[in-house]
Protein backbone atom coordinates (compact mmCIF):
# COMPACT_ATOMS: atom_id res chain seq x y z
CA UNK A 1 0.00 0.00 0.00
CA UNK A 2 1.93 3.63 -0.88
CA UNK A 3 0.77 6.45 -0.01
CA UNK A 4 -0.07 9.82 -1.58
CA UNK A 5 2.81 11.38 -1.19
CA UNK A 6 5.40 8.76 -1.99
CA UNK A 7 3.11 7.65 -4.83
CA UNK A 8 3.91 11.28 -5.96
CA UNK A 9 7.71 11.38 -5.38
CA UNK A 10 7.67 8.01 -7.25
CA UNK A 11 5.87 9.41 -10.09
CA UNK A 12 8.47 11.89 -10.15
CA UNK A 13 11.36 10.02 -10.21
CA UNK A 14 9.97 7.67 -12.32
CA UNK A 15 9.35 10.73 -15.47
CA UNK A 16 12.35 12.15 -14.23
CA UNK A 17 14.27 8.79 -15.20
CA UNK A 18 12.47 8.18 -18.46
CA UNK A 19 13.57 12.01 -19.64
CA UNK A 20 16.99 10.94 -18.89
CA UNK A 21 17.43 12.73 -15.41
CA UNK A 22 19.08 10.42 -13.92
CA UNK A 23 17.93 8.69 -10.68
CA UNK A 24 17.46 5.13 -12.02
CA UNK A 25 18.82 3.62 -8.96
CA UNK A 26 16.79 6.37 -6.25
CA UNK A 27 14.20 5.09 -8.44
CA UNK A 28 14.70 1.80 -8.36
CA UNK A 29 15.16 1.82 -4.73
CA UNK A 30 11.76 3.56 -3.93
CA UNK A 31 9.88 0.98 -6.25
CA UNK A 32 11.44 -1.68 -3.53
CA UNK A 33 10.77 0.06 -0.67
CA UNK A 34 6.71 0.85 -1.50
CA UNK A 35 6.45 -2.57 -3.49
CA UNK A 36 5.34 -1.17 -6.18
CA UNK A 37 4.09 -2.53 -9.19
CA UNK A 38 6.37 -0.82 -12.33
CA UNK A 39 7.72 -3.95 -13.90
CA UNK A 40 8.26 -2.25 -17.61
CA UNK A 41 10.23 0.73 -16.48
CA UNK A 42 12.47 -1.34 -13.21
CA UNK A 43 13.20 -3.86 -16.79
CA UNK A 44 14.38 -1.28 -18.57
CA UNK A 45 15.79 0.96 -16.20
CA UNK A 46 17.31 -2.01 -13.83
CA UNK A 47 19.06 -3.59 -16.99
CA UNK A 48 20.60 -0.33 -18.27
CA UNK A 49 22.58 -0.01 -14.82
CA UNK A 50 23.06 -3.91 -15.02
CA UNK A 51 24.63 -4.09 -18.31
CA UNK A 52 27.08 -0.71 -17.84
CA UNK A 53 30.12 -2.26 -16.02
CA UNK A 54 31.02 1.01 -14.25
CA UNK A 55 27.66 1.75 -12.93
CA UNK A 56 27.45 -1.95 -11.56
CA UNK A 57 30.51 -2.02 -9.50
CA UNK A 58 29.60 1.20 -7.82
CA UNK A 59 26.91 -0.58 -6.54
CA UNK A 60 28.66 -3.08 -4.72
CA UNK A 61 26.34 -5.13 -2.16
CA UNK A 62 23.31 -3.94 -3.50
CA UNK A 63 24.11 -5.28 -7.06
CA UNK A 64 22.55 -8.60 -5.74
CA UNK A 65 19.25 -6.96 -4.74
CA UNK A 66 19.24 -5.56 -8.41
CA UNK A 67 19.93 -8.25 -10.21
CA UNK A 68 16.88 -10.15 -7.90
CA UNK A 69 14.93 -6.91 -8.72
CA UNK A 70 15.41 -6.81 -12.15
CA UNK A 71 14.29 -11.02 -12.57
CA UNK A 72 10.87 -10.14 -10.78
CA UNK A 73 10.59 -7.82 -13.28
CA UNK A 74 11.54 -9.30 -16.33
CA UNK A 75 9.31 -12.65 -15.28
CA UNK A 76 6.34 -9.81 -14.87
CA UNK A 77 7.10 -8.81 -18.58
CA UNK A 78 7.15 -12.41 -19.55
CA UNK A 79 11.17 -11.68 -20.42
CA UNK A 80 11.97 -15.15 -19.46
CA UNK A 81 15.21 -15.14 -21.13
CA UNK A 82 16.60 -11.96 -19.07
CA UNK A 83 15.03 -13.76 -15.79
CA UNK A 84 17.18 -16.41 -15.96
CA UNK A 85 20.37 -14.67 -16.60
CA UNK A 86 19.91 -12.83 -13.87
CA UNK A 87 19.09 -16.12 -11.52
CA UNK A 88 22.39 -17.87 -12.98
CA UNK A 89 24.36 -15.05 -11.71
CA UNK A 90 22.83 -14.74 -8.29
CA UNK A 91 23.05 -18.62 -8.02
CA UNK A 92 26.75 -18.64 -9.38
CA UNK A 93 27.04 -16.01 -6.81
CA UNK A 94 24.89 -17.35 -3.78
CA UNK A 95 25.12 -21.52 -4.20
CA UNK A 96 22.05 -23.37 -2.16
CA UNK A 97 20.58 -19.87 -1.24
CA UNK A 98 17.02 -20.57 -0.27
CA UNK A 99 16.40 -16.98 -1.38
CA UNK A 100 17.69 -17.20 -4.82
CA UNK A 101 15.53 -21.18 -4.81
CA UNK A 102 12.54 -19.27 -4.50
CA UNK A 103 13.46 -16.61 -7.28
CA UNK A 104 13.96 -19.87 -9.48
CA UNK A 105 10.59 -21.12 -8.24
CA UNK A 106 9.16 -18.10 -9.26
CA UNK A 107 10.53 -18.28 -12.76
CA UNK A 108 8.59 -21.92 -13.10
CA UNK A 109 5.10 -20.10 -12.18
CA UNK A 110 5.84 -16.99 -14.41
CA UNK A 111 5.73 -19.76 -17.09
CA UNK A 112 2.85 -21.42 -16.01
CA UNK A 113 4.71 -24.63 -15.03
CA UNK A 114 2.92 -24.79 -11.50
CA UNK A 115 3.23 -28.21 -10.47
CA UNK A 116 7.06 -27.65 -10.88
CA UNK A 117 7.02 -24.82 -9.12
CA UNK A 118 5.29 -26.36 -6.11
CA UNK A 119 7.75 -29.25 -6.29
CA UNK A 120 10.86 -26.34 -5.86
CA UNK A 121 8.84 -25.07 -2.81
CA UNK A 122 8.11 -28.04 -1.07
CA UNK A 123 11.79 -28.83 -1.30
CA UNK A 124 12.87 -25.33 0.30
CA UNK A 125 10.11 -25.63 2.95
CA UNK A 126 12.08 -28.89 3.96
CA UNK A 127 14.87 -26.91 4.83
CA UNK A 128 13.20 -23.60 5.95
CA UNK A 129 9.54 -24.65 7.01
CA UNK A 130 8.89 -21.23 8.09
CA UNK A 131 9.54 -19.47 5.37
CA UNK A 132 6.31 -16.82 5.12
CA UNK A 133 7.44 -16.17 1.55
CA UNK A 134 6.90 -19.63 -0.06
CA UNK A 135 3.93 -20.25 1.88
CA UNK A 136 2.03 -17.57 -0.30
CA UNK A 137 3.41 -19.00 -2.99
CA UNK A 138 1.06 -21.21 -2.68
CA UNK A 139 -1.80 -18.65 -2.72
CA UNK A 140 -0.31 -16.86 -5.41
CA UNK A 141 -0.56 -20.26 -7.71
CA UNK A 142 -4.16 -20.71 -7.20
CA UNK A 143 -4.99 -17.16 -7.62
CA UNK A 144 -3.05 -16.50 -10.94
CA UNK A 145 -4.49 -20.03 -11.64
CA UNK A 146 -8.57 -18.61 -10.98
CA UNK A 147 -9.11 -20.77 -8.00
CA UNK A 148 -9.94 -17.89 -5.93
CA UNK A 149 -11.69 -20.64 -3.46
CA UNK A 150 -8.53 -22.52 -3.17
CA UNK A 151 -6.62 -19.06 -2.82
CA UNK A 152 -8.96 -18.46 0.33
CA UNK A 153 -8.07 -21.43 1.64
CA UNK A 154 -4.23 -21.98 2.08
CA UNK A 155 -4.74 -18.05 2.97
CA UNK A 156 -6.71 -18.39 5.82
CA UNK A 157 -4.74 -21.50 6.72
CA UNK A 158 -1.76 -19.18 6.28
CA UNK A 159 -2.97 -16.88 8.74
CA UNK A 160 -3.45 -19.36 11.26
CA UNK A 161 -0.35 -19.77 12.14
CA UNK A 162 1.14 -15.92 10.86
CA UNK A 163 -1.41 -13.68 11.84
CA UNK A 164 0.65 -10.52 12.48
CA UNK A 165 1.22 -11.05 8.56
CA UNK A 166 -0.77 -7.42 7.32
CA UNK A 167 -0.12 -7.95 3.67
CA UNK A 168 -1.62 -11.09 4.00
CA UNK A 169 -4.88 -9.95 5.66
CA UNK A 170 -5.20 -7.36 3.22
CA UNK A 171 -4.45 -9.58 0.46
CA UNK A 172 -7.26 -11.90 1.89
CA UNK A 173 -9.61 -8.72 2.66
CA UNK A 174 -9.47 -7.93 -1.45
CA UNK A 175 -9.58 -11.21 -2.64
CA UNK A 176 -13.41 -11.78 -0.78
CA UNK A 177 -14.41 -7.97 -2.08
CA UNK A 178 -13.85 -9.50 -5.42
CA UNK A 179 -15.65 -12.06 -4.36
CA UNK A 180 -18.70 -10.17 -3.14
CA UNK A 181 -17.89 -11.66 0.56
CA UNK A 182 -18.27 -8.28 2.26
CA UNK A 183 -19.17 -9.97 5.36
CA UNK A 184 -15.68 -11.58 5.59
CA UNK A 185 -14.16 -8.77 4.17
CA UNK A 186 -14.70 -7.19 7.13
CA UNK A 187 -13.56 -9.02 9.07
CA UNK A 188 -10.13 -8.82 7.56
CA UNK A 189 -10.46 -5.37 8.16
CA UNK A 190 -11.26 -5.21 11.38
CA UNK A 191 -8.53 -7.57 12.46
CA UNK A 192 -6.08 -5.33 10.52
CA UNK A 193 -7.59 -2.01 12.24
CA UNK A 194 -7.23 -4.13 15.25
CA UNK A 195 -3.72 -4.65 15.63
CA UNK A 196 -2.69 -1.43 13.59
CA UNK A 197 -5.35 1.46 14.87
CA UNK A 198 -4.07 4.45 13.32
CA UNK A 199 -3.53 3.03 9.47
CA UNK A 200 -5.93 5.35 7.70
CA UNK A 201 -6.55 3.38 5.06
CA UNK A 202 -7.82 0.26 6.98
CA UNK A 203 -10.67 2.50 8.58
CA UNK A 204 -11.49 4.15 4.83
CA UNK A 205 -11.37 -0.08 3.62
CA UNK A 206 -13.62 -0.86 6.41
CA UNK A 207 -15.94 1.94 5.87
CA UNK A 208 -16.45 1.14 2.02
CA UNK A 209 -16.84 -2.19 2.75
CA UNK A 210 -19.44 -1.71 5.11
CA UNK A 211 -21.68 0.78 3.15
CA UNK A 212 -21.72 -1.88 0.01
CA UNK A 213 -23.17 -4.04 2.60
CA UNK A 214 -25.65 -1.45 3.72
CA UNK A 215 -28.47 -1.40 6.55
CA UNK A 216 -28.63 1.00 9.13
CA UNK A 217 -25.99 -0.29 11.80
CA UNK A 218 -23.53 -1.12 9.42
CA UNK A 219 -24.17 2.35 7.38
CA UNK A 220 -23.69 4.09 11.09
CA UNK A 221 -20.60 2.64 11.53
CA UNK A 222 -19.20 3.12 8.67
CA UNK A 223 -20.29 6.76 8.86
CA UNK A 224 -18.05 6.34 12.16
CA UNK A 225 -15.12 4.76 10.00
CA UNK A 226 -15.22 7.56 7.52
CA UNK A 227 -15.32 9.87 10.08
CA UNK A 228 -11.66 8.21 11.93
CA UNK A 229 -10.09 8.43 8.28
CA UNK A 230 -11.07 12.20 8.25
CA UNK A 231 -9.45 12.70 11.74
CA UNK A 232 -6.12 10.43 10.89
CA UNK A 233 -5.78 12.12 7.87
CA UNK A 234 -6.42 15.60 9.07
CA UNK A 235 -9.33 15.73 6.73
CA UNK A 236 -7.38 15.27 3.33
CA UNK A 237 -8.80 12.26 1.98
CA UNK A 238 -11.49 12.59 -0.24
CA UNK A 239 -12.91 9.45 -0.37
CA UNK A 240 -13.44 10.03 3.91
CA UNK A 241 -15.06 13.18 3.26
CA UNK A 242 -16.97 12.00 0.55
CA UNK A 243 -17.95 8.56 2.29
CA UNK A 244 -19.10 10.59 5.38
CA UNK A 245 -21.67 12.78 3.35
CA UNK A 246 -22.62 9.34 1.16
CA UNK A 247 -23.39 7.43 4.64
CA UNK A 248 -25.68 10.52 6.16
CA UNK A 249 -27.70 10.73 3.09
CA UNK A 250 -28.44 6.85 3.18
CA UNK A 251 -28.63 6.74 6.54
CA UNK A 252 -31.12 9.98 6.63
CA UNK A 253 -33.22 7.70 3.79
CA UNK A 254 -33.71 4.49 6.24
CA UNK A 255 -34.27 6.33 9.49
CA UNK A 256 -36.80 9.04 7.55
CA UNK A 257 -35.41 11.94 10.15
CA UNK A 258 -36.69 9.59 12.99
CA UNK A 259 -33.18 9.44 14.85
CA UNK A 260 -32.56 11.90 16.96
CA UNK A 261 -28.56 10.89 16.93
CA UNK A 262 -29.02 12.16 13.39
CA UNK A 263 -29.38 15.99 14.46
CA UNK A 264 -26.43 15.88 16.81
CA UNK A 265 -24.57 14.52 14.33
CA UNK A 266 -25.55 17.13 11.62
CA UNK A 267 -22.13 18.78 11.70
CA UNK A 268 -20.59 16.30 10.58
CA UNK A 269 -21.79 15.80 6.96
CA UNK A 270 -21.75 19.87 6.74
CA UNK A 271 -17.96 20.26 7.75
CA UNK A 272 -17.24 17.01 5.22
CA UNK A 273 -19.77 19.20 2.85
CA UNK A 274 -17.71 21.83 3.44
CA UNK A 275 -14.23 20.69 2.88
CA UNK A 276 -14.98 18.65 -0.19
CA UNK A 277 -16.23 22.30 -1.16
CA UNK A 278 -12.87 24.30 -0.27
CA UNK A 279 -10.88 21.12 -1.83
CA UNK A 280 -12.49 22.02 -5.58
CA UNK A 281 -12.41 25.49 -5.66
CA UNK A 282 -8.78 25.19 -5.34
CA UNK A 283 -7.87 22.03 -7.15
CA UNK A 284 -10.63 21.08 -9.12
CA UNK A 285 -12.61 23.87 -9.71
CA UNK A 286 -14.05 22.75 -13.80
CA UNK A 287 -15.37 20.06 -11.20
CA UNK A 288 -16.70 22.03 -8.10
CA UNK A 289 -20.68 22.58 -10.27
CA UNK A 290 -21.11 18.99 -10.26
CA UNK A 291 -20.20 18.92 -6.67
CA UNK A 292 -22.51 21.11 -5.77
CA UNK A 293 -25.08 20.22 -7.61
CA UNK A 294 -24.61 16.26 -5.70
CA UNK A 295 -24.40 18.27 -2.33
CA UNK A 296 -27.31 20.30 -2.95
CA UNK A 297 -29.20 16.76 -4.18
CA UNK A 298 -28.13 15.21 -0.37
CA UNK A 299 -29.08 18.12 1.12
CA UNK A 300 -25.60 18.67 2.48
CA UNK A 301 -24.86 21.98 0.94
CA UNK A 302 -25.23 25.18 3.17
CA UNK B 1 -35.98 -7.33 -25.93
CA UNK B 2 -37.12 -9.33 -29.00
CA UNK B 3 -36.00 -5.95 -31.59
CA UNK B 4 -32.97 -6.08 -33.57
CA UNK B 5 -30.31 -3.78 -31.98
CA UNK B 6 -27.04 -2.99 -33.00
CA UNK B 7 -24.24 -1.67 -31.18
CA UNK B 8 -21.76 0.99 -32.53
CA UNK B 9 -18.88 2.29 -30.38
CA UNK B 10 -16.89 5.07 -31.10
CA UNK B 11 -13.19 5.46 -31.72
CA UNK B 12 -12.73 7.68 -28.62
CA UNK B 13 -14.84 5.22 -26.43
CA UNK B 14 -13.05 2.26 -27.11
CA UNK B 15 -9.13 2.69 -27.41
CA UNK B 16 -10.31 4.80 -24.15
CA UNK B 17 -11.30 1.75 -22.62
CA UNK B 18 -8.04 -0.30 -24.03
CA UNK B 19 -6.10 2.32 -22.64
CA UNK B 20 -7.41 1.76 -19.23
CA UNK B 21 -7.03 -1.74 -19.35
CA UNK B 22 -3.15 -1.35 -20.68
CA UNK B 23 -2.63 1.01 -17.67
CA UNK B 24 -3.25 -1.33 -15.10
CA UNK B 25 -2.58 -4.69 -16.76
CA UNK B 26 -2.19 -6.29 -13.36
CA UNK B 27 -5.74 -5.80 -12.22
CA UNK B 28 -9.20 -5.57 -13.11
CA UNK B 29 -10.34 -2.36 -14.78
CA UNK B 30 -13.70 -1.17 -15.39
CA UNK B 31 -15.80 1.97 -16.76
CA UNK B 32 -18.89 3.21 -17.72
CA UNK B 33 -20.33 3.74 -21.53
CA UNK B 34 -22.24 7.01 -22.52
CA UNK B 35 -24.22 7.04 -25.42
CA UNK B 36 -27.75 7.50 -26.33
CA UNK B 37 -30.44 5.18 -28.21
CA UNK B 38 -30.84 5.84 -32.13
CA UNK B 39 -33.94 4.78 -33.61
CA UNK B 40 -33.28 3.94 -37.51
CA UNK B 41 -36.96 3.03 -38.42
CA UNK B 42 -39.05 -0.12 -38.59
CA UNK B 43 -37.91 -2.42 -35.47
CA UNK B 44 -34.00 -1.51 -35.56
CA UNK B 45 -32.27 0.72 -33.45
CA UNK B 46 -28.71 1.54 -32.50
CA UNK B 47 -27.02 2.00 -29.41
CA UNK B 48 -24.44 4.87 -30.24
CA UNK B 49 -21.91 4.69 -27.61
CA UNK B 50 -19.91 7.87 -27.92
CA UNK B 51 -17.65 7.89 -25.19
CA UNK B 52 -16.69 6.08 -21.56
CA UNK B 53 -15.40 7.04 -18.85
CA UNK B 54 -12.64 4.80 -16.65
CA UNK B 55 -14.03 4.42 -13.43
CA UNK B 56 -11.77 1.89 -11.05
CA UNK B 57 -8.43 -0.41 -11.08
CA UNK B 58 -9.18 -1.06 -7.31
CA UNK B 59 -11.97 -2.96 -5.09
CA UNK B 60 -13.92 -3.31 -8.14
CA UNK B 61 -16.64 -4.78 -5.93
CA UNK B 62 -17.21 -1.92 -3.64
CA UNK B 63 -20.07 0.93 -3.96
CA UNK B 64 -19.02 4.51 -2.61
CA UNK B 65 -16.65 5.12 -5.55
CA UNK B 66 -19.47 3.46 -8.19
CA UNK B 67 -22.26 5.57 -7.16
CA UNK B 68 -20.68 9.11 -6.85
CA UNK B 69 -19.10 8.26 -10.19
CA UNK B 70 -22.51 7.73 -11.69
CA UNK B 71 -24.77 10.49 -10.08
CA UNK B 72 -21.13 12.73 -11.28
CA UNK B 73 -21.26 11.19 -14.86
CA UNK B 74 -24.89 11.10 -15.79
CA UNK B 75 -25.33 15.17 -14.47
CA UNK B 76 -22.20 15.95 -16.78
CA UNK B 77 -22.97 13.71 -19.81
CA UNK B 78 -26.81 15.34 -19.48
CA UNK B 79 -25.46 18.40 -20.82
CA UNK B 80 -24.60 16.45 -24.04
CA UNK B 81 -27.65 14.46 -24.30
CA UNK B 82 -25.88 11.48 -23.52
CA UNK B 83 -26.86 8.97 -20.68
CA UNK B 84 -24.96 5.84 -19.06
CA UNK B 85 -25.45 2.83 -21.86
CA UNK B 86 -23.24 0.79 -20.35
CA UNK B 87 -20.58 -0.62 -18.27
CA UNK B 88 -16.57 -2.16 -19.38
CA UNK B 89 -15.17 -4.91 -17.55
CA UNK B 90 -11.40 -5.45 -17.88
CA UNK B 91 -10.50 -9.06 -16.77
CA UNK B 92 -7.22 -9.26 -13.57
CA UNK B 93 -6.16 -12.51 -15.21
CA UNK B 94 -4.83 -12.92 -18.90
CA UNK B 95 -7.18 -16.08 -19.82
CA UNK B 96 -9.97 -14.92 -17.73
CA UNK B 97 -12.79 -14.83 -20.56
CA UNK B 98 -15.52 -15.14 -18.01
CA UNK B 99 -18.02 -11.77 -17.18
CA UNK B 100 -17.70 -11.82 -13.43
CA UNK B 101 -20.50 -11.55 -10.67
CA UNK B 102 -19.64 -7.68 -10.18
CA UNK B 103 -19.71 -6.52 -13.69
CA UNK B 104 -22.72 -8.67 -13.68
CA UNK B 105 -23.92 -6.96 -11.00
CA UNK B 106 -23.62 -3.85 -11.90
CA UNK B 107 -24.60 -4.38 -15.10
CA UNK B 108 -27.57 -5.41 -13.81
CA UNK B 109 -27.92 -2.00 -12.16
CA UNK B 110 -27.94 0.17 -15.56
CA UNK B 111 -30.25 -2.50 -17.15
CA UNK B 112 -32.46 -0.93 -14.68
CA UNK B 113 -32.01 2.66 -16.52
CA UNK B 114 -31.32 1.19 -19.90
CA UNK B 115 -33.30 -1.54 -21.13
CA UNK B 116 -30.35 -2.02 -23.82
CA UNK B 117 -27.48 -1.90 -21.84
CA UNK B 118 -24.30 -3.19 -23.18
CA UNK B 119 -21.47 -4.81 -21.27
CA UNK B 120 -17.77 -5.12 -22.91
CA UNK B 121 -15.77 -6.81 -21.95
CA UNK B 122 -12.09 -6.95 -22.79
CA UNK B 123 -10.92 -9.68 -25.05
CA UNK B 124 -7.37 -9.90 -23.54
CA UNK B 125 -6.24 -12.87 -26.36
CA UNK B 126 -7.79 -10.36 -29.02
CA UNK B 127 -5.55 -7.56 -27.86
CA UNK B 128 -2.68 -9.42 -28.11
CA UNK B 129 -2.90 -10.91 -31.22
CA UNK B 130 -3.35 -6.93 -32.50
CA UNK B 131 -0.08 -6.14 -33.66
CA UNK B 132 0.36 -9.04 -35.51
CA UNK B 133 -3.26 -9.95 -37.57
CA UNK B 134 -3.90 -6.28 -37.95
CA UNK B 135 -7.26 -6.73 -37.39
CA UNK B 136 -10.42 -4.89 -37.95
CA UNK B 137 -12.83 -6.42 -35.31
CA UNK B 138 -13.05 -4.70 -31.68
CA UNK B 139 -11.20 -6.20 -29.21
CA UNK B 140 -14.00 -6.35 -26.68
CA UNK B 141 -17.05 -8.68 -26.67
CA UNK B 142 -20.32 -7.67 -26.14
CA UNK B 143 -22.49 -8.94 -23.94
CA UNK B 144 -26.52 -8.01 -23.50
CA UNK B 145 -29.38 -9.18 -21.40
CA UNK B 146 -31.81 -11.95 -22.44
CA UNK B 147 -35.25 -12.85 -21.58
CA UNK B 148 -33.86 -14.64 -19.10
CA UNK B 149 -32.31 -12.08 -17.42
CA UNK B 150 -28.77 -13.40 -17.57
CA UNK B 151 -25.95 -11.49 -19.94
CA UNK B 152 -25.16 -13.77 -22.89
CA UNK B 153 -22.32 -12.64 -25.38
CA UNK B 154 -23.78 -11.87 -28.78
CA UNK B 155 -22.60 -14.61 -31.22
CA UNK B 156 -22.78 -14.25 -35.21
CA UNK B 157 -26.02 -15.13 -35.19
CA UNK B 158 -26.67 -11.33 -36.46
CA UNK B 159 -28.49 -9.89 -33.83
CA UNK B 160 -27.07 -7.78 -31.53
CA UNK B 161 -23.82 -6.69 -33.64
CA UNK B 162 -21.26 -4.74 -32.30
CA UNK B 163 -18.95 -2.30 -34.73
CA UNK B 164 -16.50 0.48 -34.49
CA UNK B 165 -18.20 3.19 -35.99
CA UNK B 166 -14.58 4.18 -37.60
CA UNK B 167 -12.92 1.80 -39.28
CA UNK B 168 -9.84 2.38 -38.93
CA UNK B 169 -9.81 2.13 -34.70
CA UNK B 170 -7.15 -0.48 -34.94
CA UNK B 171 -5.05 1.33 -36.41
CA UNK B 172 -5.53 4.41 -34.28
CA UNK B 173 -5.67 2.69 -31.30
CA UNK B 174 -2.06 0.45 -32.37
CA UNK B 175 -0.09 3.90 -33.02
CA UNK B 176 -1.14 5.34 -29.17
CA UNK B 177 -0.07 1.61 -27.71
CA UNK B 178 3.21 1.97 -29.38
CA UNK B 179 3.53 5.99 -28.15
CA UNK B 180 2.45 4.06 -24.43
CA UNK B 181 -0.53 6.83 -24.44
CA UNK B 182 -1.91 4.69 -21.27
CA UNK B 183 0.51 6.33 -19.67
CA UNK B 184 -1.75 9.33 -19.06
CA UNK B 185 -5.42 7.73 -18.55
CA UNK B 186 -7.18 8.81 -15.63
CA UNK B 187 -10.09 7.24 -13.88
CA UNK B 188 -12.45 8.00 -11.62
CA UNK B 189 -10.28 6.12 -8.49
CA UNK B 190 -6.91 8.29 -9.89
CA UNK B 191 -9.21 11.71 -9.28
CA UNK B 192 -10.37 10.26 -5.75
CA UNK B 193 -7.05 10.17 -4.81
CA UNK B 194 -6.34 13.29 -6.57
CA UNK B 195 -8.62 15.87 -7.62
CA UNK B 196 -7.30 17.59 -9.66
CA UNK B 197 -7.05 14.86 -11.56
CA UNK B 198 -9.79 14.99 -14.45
CA UNK B 199 -11.57 11.90 -15.27
CA UNK B 200 -12.81 13.15 -18.40
CA UNK B 201 -9.35 13.06 -20.06
CA UNK B 202 -9.60 16.09 -21.82
CA UNK B 203 -6.75 16.65 -24.19
CA UNK B 204 -5.87 12.90 -24.21
CA UNK B 205 -6.29 12.67 -27.91
CA UNK B 206 -5.12 16.14 -28.83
Amino acid sequence: MVGASEAARMERLESQVENGGGGAWEYLCLVRKLKARRSNKVLKHGLSILNDHRARSKLGAEEWTLYEQVAFAAMDCQQHDVAKDCIAVLSKQFPGSIRIGRVEGMLLESKGAWAEAEKVYARLLDDSPLDQIIHKRKVAMAKAQGDLSAAVKFLNKYLEIFMADHDAWRELAEIYVSLQMYKQAAFCYEELILSQPTVPPYHLAYAEVLYTIGGLENLQTAKKYYASTVALTGGKNTRALYGVCSCSVAIRQLTKGRNKEEKEMSDLQTLAAEALQRDYKQRAPNKLPLLMSMLKNMKLNS
Amino acid sequence: MGAECCYEVSQIAYIKLVLHALKHRSAAVNGLLLGRLRQDGGATATVEIADTVPLSHSQIGLLPALELALIQIEEHFEAQGLSVVGYYHANERHDDVELGNAAKKIGDHIFRYFPRAAVLLLDNKKLERLQSSKGRDPVVQLYTRDSSKSWRQTGSDGSNQLTLKEPAANVVLLDYISSEKWQEIVDFDDHLDDISKDWLNPGLFN
